[in-house]
């Protein structure tokens, strides 16, 4: 009887061994998180890196690097937050902490806008048989990767798919309707200069640009036809071509600032106003 | 070329190795991420203040201007400021006579489109940042700048 | 009775043995695995998280660091290793403090002196900073001449009159004396052009002043710019088309005049740039010799 006790209490000492150290690090990522919760952000960073270095056995890699990369995004210092998701994901023990680590990296890369990295990841994701289950949620960031790319109508067609998320999806809608086409300014002020300015509602600059057009248009046909080549010539080169080059860019030029205008609102009021989850 | 993207990854990864640390140097706090875009292109300042006798005529013939041609007959200065404004700007440091020699100087330098890479810093991705300090003939105005260095306004 | 006491008794003795076994079992346990507790926060602990701070250049945190442990322990080595995280971060003023704070006990001592005059050079270069410069060079200590080469390097970025050659080379040894013969060269007869020839120079022929200062293509402008107005008011006039013709002269006029005045101020600019271009090569020159300061192994 006492000979088997004594065999158990042998392995006691190992068992404890094991616990109590393990007992100091996880008080130390408590610690740390703690420091996270309070928004300390870059004490919260100091304290997990000091885990990190004494944590010889890399039990705690995982969770120290996840957190680092969280603080980091808090600080919007989003490149550093990447590299630390990154290292989390290398040190994923299961299916779900890689995934946490893979959708967090996907996250910060949409907020810095390095749309391409994010769109791989989450496709990766999305074709990893394990994660079948999270498709939802891997669309949801798809969509919003859109937003933030420009790309309102894949974003609408995203969010309205078996409704993901119909708020988002009628913002996406909205914005999508109103968007200006750059190809139509552009080409219906090549035909009628100022079109392009009509189009995008700047009626001042429009009116200007076709009286000057008009003006040095007939002053240089007019040269042409009174048999004054050389001014003609000078007139339409440096006057007349001048505004109708200006034309077609301020045409192009207004596009982009309306579209940029109706994008910026949307994602403010993303910001702002939205309660929904975001990156 | 698969190879070389890898390459070109590790070696992103690396980079970003080396450049870390320098987040850490100053103290961080919490910050939230901008959502919207910024607008790259330079908006047109009217300038309507009247500082000196000279503004009172040189000013309205320069607002004229920009509102009627310099703004409908597109981006041709490669320059900041612009010509027009380098004009109005050049009157104001020094005086009408020599605010109109510096002009014509400047305009002489637009018309030259040789060389401008290895002369003017950049002011963006489509401007040569060409200060009126430089030409004032004031040594002590005088901040050179060399070519191909990008200039923030802040 | 008596048998079953005293056997009650052996079986007690027993008991007491067994626990007593398993006491010391668990305070064995628990000495052993309160070794293998980590305290985090010891001061030895903290010196060896801050020295890996240090050598991951996270130097903020480092400086952090060493400042806790210096709480518990005073350290020259420690002060010089904050100092230098300062200096590293260009956190120049907190490390002219920090250096100043080794005391002349300390190993390190010299070598604190060194960095201190580095930071401030890099702080900034004038008469306090000299006349700490001319303390170390009459302490006559392992850096002397260190930081004579620092000094006298750094005399090229001031525009006070400098010391005969020979003895501004003197320091120098032979690899560098060519570098410095060069920059004293540069410094006491700059290549700088003219604005008063360039002037006359475009009032002769447009354009001349600005090829003399090696702006091409500006002169080059310039004079057919004068060129084609002068023939245009020229033929103008020629044609009796007199309002266009002084239209053309005014900017004829406008373009010569304009052009003199261009190249007065092409000239002041060119000698801006050969000054920018010197400082930054002598600026360069220090930091390539890495401002003639000791190399440290913490990191080994």
């Amino acid at each position: 009887m006492i000979f088997v006790n004594k065999k158990i209490l042998a392995l006691i000492p190992l068992l404890l061994i094991n616990v109590f150290s393990q007992n100091s690090k996880q008080q130390q990522y408590e610690y740390a998180y703690n420091l996270y919760v309070q928004e300390k952000f870059f004490d919260a960073i100091t304290e997990l890196k000091r885990l990190q270095f004494f944590d010889k056995e890399n039990t705690f890699s995982f969770q120290t690097n996840l957190l680092i990369g969280k603080c980091y995004k808090k600080g919007a210092k989003f490149d550093d937050a990447v590299k630390y998701f990154t290292l989390a994901e290398i040190n994923a023990k299961n299916d779900s902490e890689y995934f946490e680590s893979q959708i967090l990296n996907a996250r910060t890369n949409i907020l810095r806008r390095a749309n391409k990295q994010s769109e791989r990841i989450l496709n990766k994701l999305l074709d990893d048989s394990r994660f079948i289950f999270k498709t939802r949620e891997i669309k949801y960031w798809a969509g919003w990767n859109f937003m933030f790319s420009n790309q309102w109508q894949k974003a609408y067609q995203i969010f309205s798919e078996a409704g993901l998320d119909t708020t988002l999806a009628n913002l996406c809608k909205s914005v999508d309707d109103k968007l200006y086409s750059e190809k139509f300014a552009k080409y219906s002020s090549y035909l009628i200069p100022g079109f392009g300015q009509f189009y995008t509602g700047e009626y001042i600059s429009g009116v200007l640009s076709l009286g000057w057009n008009i003006l040095f248009g007939y002053l240089t046909i007019n040269s042409f036809v009174e048999e004054r080549a050389f001014d003609g010539i000078i007139i339409g080169n440096l006057l007349w071509l001048r505004f109708y080059s200006g034309n077609i860019q301020n045409a192009e030029k207004f596009v982009i600032q309306k579209n940029l205008q109706l994008s910026n609102n949307a994602l403010e009021y993303l910001q702002k106003n939205f309660s929904g989850e975001k990156p | 070329m698969i190879i070389n993207n890898k390459y070109l990854l590790i070696l992103f990864f690396i980079l970003q190795l080396i450049i870390y640390p320098q987040t850490d140097w100053v103290r961080w706090e919490k910050s939230d991420p901008t959502y919207q875009l910024k607008n790259s292109f330079i908006e047109r300042e009217y300038d309507l203040s009247i500082e000196s006798v000279s503004d009172i005529i040189v000013k309205p013939i320069i607002n004229a201007y920009w509102f009627f041609v310099s703004d409908v007959d597109g981006a041709n200065c490669p320059f900041q400021p612009s010509c027009s404004g380098f004009l109005v700007q050049s009157i104001r440091e020094t005086n009408p006579v020599q605010g109109i020699l510096m002009f014509f100087d400047r305009f002489t330098r637009d018309t030259n489109i040789f060389g401008r890479q290895d002369h003017y810093p950049k002011f963006d991705s489509r401007h040569y940042y060409d200060p009126i300090s430089l030409y004032t003939l004031s040594e002590t105005k005088i901040k050179f700048i060399p070519a191909n260095r990008i200039v923030n306004k802040e | 009775m008596n048998i079953f006491n005293f056997k009650k008794i052996a079986s007690l003795k027993r008991m007491l043995f067994f626990f007593m076994g398993i006491f010391l079992q668990i305070v064995s346990i628990s000495s052993t695995s309160l070794c293998q507790q980590i305290n985090f926060h010891s001061p030895q602990n903290i010196k060896s998280f801050a020295d890996f701070l240090f050598c991951d250049k996270d130097y903020l945190r480092a400086i952090y660091e060493y400042e806790k442990y210096l709480s518990f322990i005073d350290d020259d080595t420690i002060q010089f290793k904050i100092a230098i995280s300062y200096s590293s971060i260009n956190d120049q003023i907190d490390a002219v403090e920090k250096f100043k704070t080794i005391k002349i006990t300390s190993p390190l001592y010299e070598e604190s002196k060194i960095e201190l005059l580095k930071s401030l050079y890099l702080l900034n270069v004038n008469s306090q900073y000299f006349t700490y410069a001319d303390e170390i060079i009459e302490s006559k200590s392992r850096y002397s001449i260190n930081a004579e080469k620092i000094k006298n390097t750094s005399r090229l970025l001031l525009n006070h009159e400098l010391p005969d050659k020979q003895i501004f080379l003197f320091p120098f040894d032979e690899n560098e004396k060519k570098t410095l013969s060069n920059f004293y060269d540069r410094k006491t007869n700059p290549s700088y052009k003219s604005g008063i020839i360039a002037g006359i120079l475009s009032t002769i022929i447009p354009g001349a002043g600005k090829i003399y200062t090696k702006d091409y293509s500006d002169g080059i402008t310039a004079f057919l710019l004068t060129g084609l107005f002068t023939y245009l008011a020229y033929t103008n006039f020629e044609h009796n088309h007199s309002e266009r013709a002084w239209i053309f002269t005014a900017a004829g006029v406008g373009f010569y005049t304009g052009n003199i005045y261009g190249s007065i101020a092409s000239a002041q600019i060119f000698n801006a740039k050969i000054n920018f271009e010197f400082d930054e090569g002598v600026k360069l020159f220090l930091q390539e010799k890495n401002y003639f300061t000791p190399v440290y192994d913490f990191c080994k």
